[in-house]
C-alpha cells in the first residue's frame, strides 16, 4: 500500500471516502455493465467489448498524488466506476453515444469529445469519454443514495483508438524514463495513419451499404442488365423467387410437396455457364424455362415420387441451357462437377443423362 | 428389408439391404429412429443392396439429414445402385443430400 501521508489531507479524505463507499461502487458498476450491455445488444452496432471497471485504490493514489489539488471530495471524481465500449467503426460511436444519453443523465458540461480536440496539424488520444449519473428511473436503493448522485465515466471509442491509446498508455506509463521527442513524434504518426484507416472503413462500410441499396432497387426495379452476379446481387435476386412459378409447376406433374432448399450453391455453376449480370440469370430463366419443364415432365410424370427439391427447376434450367447450347456430355459433366462436387461418377451420370436428353422433343 | 446399424468411434455405419416403400417403410423408420438421437451425428449409409427408394424414403433420408444436420454433422449415402441414384437425380435430391 503506498504511504498516504504523501498525500494532501483533502487527498486522504477522499482515499478515505473511496473505502468508505465500496458498496455504492459495486452497485454502480452492476447497473452500468448491465444498462450499457442492453444499449449495445438493442443498438444493433457490433461491437469489440463493453469492458468495465472500478477504479482500484492504487491507482486512485496515483492520480491524487499527481492532481489531488483539483479534487476536495469524493464525488468531485468522475471515474472511480467505468465503462469503455468499443465499436469497430467511428460512426458507431456516434450511434452509441446518442443512445447512452438517453439512458443515464450526462452532465454534459463535464463530458469532452476529445476527437474534436485536436489541432489541424496534431494526432493522438482520440475518444468520447461522457461524464453520467444514474437515473432514479433505472435504479434506486435509500440505502445507497449515492448511486444516483455519484457520476461515472463512459469510454467510447473505435477497436483501432482502443489500441492506439492503449499502446500510448504502455509506452508513456510503464517505463517511467522520458520518451525522446522523435519516438513521441512516430506515435503520433500512427495516431494519424489509424485516424486514416478507420476513417476509410467507414466510407467502405457506407460504400457497401450504397451498393446494397442500389442493388436492391434496381432487383426491384427488374434492371437486372445494371446488376452484376456475385452473391450478394444472386441472394437479393433470389429473394425475389424467381423460380417459384417453375417449382410448383414441376410439382403439381405429381401433385409433389417441395421442399425447400437454398438455390446459392447454383451461383458456381451460373458463374462457370459464363453468366455475368443477374441480366443474364433472367434471360436463362426466360428462355429455358420450357424446356426445364418438358425435362422434368420426362423424369417423374412417369413415377409416382412425390416430393421434390425446389433445386430441381435451376438445375434442369441449367442443364437445358447446357445440353442445348451445344455443350454436351463435358459441359452437363461440368454442371455436376461444379454443382455436386467432383467424382468418378459424374461422367457416366453426364452421358446417361445424355441419352435421356436426346430422347425429349424440347421443339414442341 | 434389413438394416443394419454399427458405431465406430465417431461415426455409425448403416447398411440397408432390400427395398424401401409403402410396405417397408414403417420398418426403416424404426430401424433408423435411434440415428435421430444417437451421440454420433455422422452416418454414413451403404446403398448397395438398396434396390428401390419410393418418396416415402426420399422422406425419410430428408428427415435423417435435418437430424444429423441440427446436430453438427455429415450424412453421407455411397454405393447407390444407378436406378436409385436417378430417384435422387430426377427429384433433386442429390443437390440436397450427399452422396458418394
Amino acid at each position: 500500500m503506498k504511504n498516504e501521508h504523501t498525500l494532501s489531507p483533502s487527498s486522504q479524505m477522499i482515499l478515505q471516502q473511496y473505502d468508505q463507499y465500496a458498496a455504492v461502487w459495486k452497485v454502480m458498476k452492476k447497473v452500468v455493465t448491465e444498462e450499457t450491455s442492453k444499449i449495445v445488444a438493442n443498438s444493433g452496432v457490433t461491437v469489440t467489448a463493453v469492458d468495465s471497471r472500478i477504479k482500484d485504490r492504487k491507482s486512485l493514489h496515483g492520480k491524487l498524488e499527481l492532481k489531488g489539488y483539483k479534487y476536495f471530495s469524493i464525488s468531485d471524481l468522475t471515474d472511480i466506476v467505468g465503462v469503455r465500449i468499443t465499436t469497430f467503426y467511428t460512426d458507431d460511436v456516434d450511434k452509441v453515444a446518442a443512445l447512452i444519453a438517453k439512458v443515464f443523465d450526462v452532465d454534459w458540461k463535464n463530458s469532452v469529445d476529445k476527437r474534436k480536440m485536436h489541432e489541424l496539424n496534431s494526432f493522438g488520444y482520440m475518444s468520447l469519454h461522457y461524464i453520467c449519473r444514474i437515473p432514479e428511473s433505472l435504479f434506486k436503493d435509500e440505502s445507497l443514495p449515492e448511486v444516483n448522485t455519484f457520476r461515472f465515466e463512459v469510454q467510447m471509442r473505435t477497436a483501432l483508438q482502443h489500441v492506439w491509446a492503449t499502446i500510448d498508455h504502455d509506452i508513456g506509463y510503464k517505463t517511467g524514463i522520458e520518451i525522446p521527442v522523435e519516438h513521441l513524434r512516430n506515435l503520433r504518426r500512427l495516431a494519424g495513419m489509424l485516424e486514416l484507416a478507420d476513417e476509410e472503413f467507414s466510407r467502405i462500410r457506407k460504400e457497401i451499404a450504397d451498393y446494397r441499396y442500389k442493388v436492391e432497387g434496381l432487383v426491384k426495379d427488374g434492371n437486372f442488365d445494371d446488376v452484376a452476379l456475385d452473391a450478394d446481387t444472386f441472394r437479393r435476386y433470389l429473394e425475389t423467387q424467381p423460380f417459384r412459378a417453375l417449382e410448383e409447376k414441376i410439382a403439381a406433374v405429381n401433385q409433389a410437396e417441395i421442399y425447400h432448399s437454398s438455390l446459392m450453391p447454383f451461383l458456381k455453376v451460373l458463374l462457370k455457364m459464363g453468366l455475368k449480370t443477374l441480366g443474364d440469370v433472367e434471360r436463362l430463366r426466360k428462355n429455358y424455362s420450357d424446356a426445364a419443364y418438358k425435362l422434368s415432365l420426362s423424369e417423374i410424370a412417369d413415377t409416382d415420387l412425390n416430393i421434390i427439391s425446389s433445386t430441381l427447376a435451376l438445375q434442369n434450367i441449367c442443364i437445358a441451357y447446357l445440353y442445348l447450347q451445344g455443350s454436351g456430355v463435358p459441359g452437363i459433366q461440368m454442371f455436376f462437377d461444379e454443382y455436386r462436387g467432383v467424382s468418378d461418377r459424374n461422367r457416366p451420370e453426364a452421358e446417361s443423362l445424355m441419352d435421356r436428353l436426346k430422347n425429349i422433343n424440347f421443339d414442341i | 428389408m434389413t438394416v443394419t446399424i454399427n458405431n465406430e468411434g465417431a461415426k455409425t455405419y448403416v447398411v440397408i439391404d432390400g427395398r424401401i416403400d409403402t410396405a417397408t417403410a414403417g420398418e426403416f423408420q424404426d430401424a433408423v429412429a435411434p440415428l435421430m438421437t444417437s451421440e454420433n451425428p455422422d452416418i454414413e449409409i451403404d446403398c448397395e443392396k438398396l434396390s428401390y427408394t419410393s418418396s416415402l424414403g426420399l422422406r425419410m433420408f430428408l428427415m435423417l439429414q435435418k437430424s444429423v444436420q441440427s446436430r453438427s454433422g455429415v450424412l453421407v449415402l455411397k454405393n447407390m445402385q444407378p436406378s436409385v441414384r436417378e430417384v435422387f437425380d430426377i427429384t433433386g435430391f442429390s443437390n440436397i443430400i450427399k452422396i458418394i
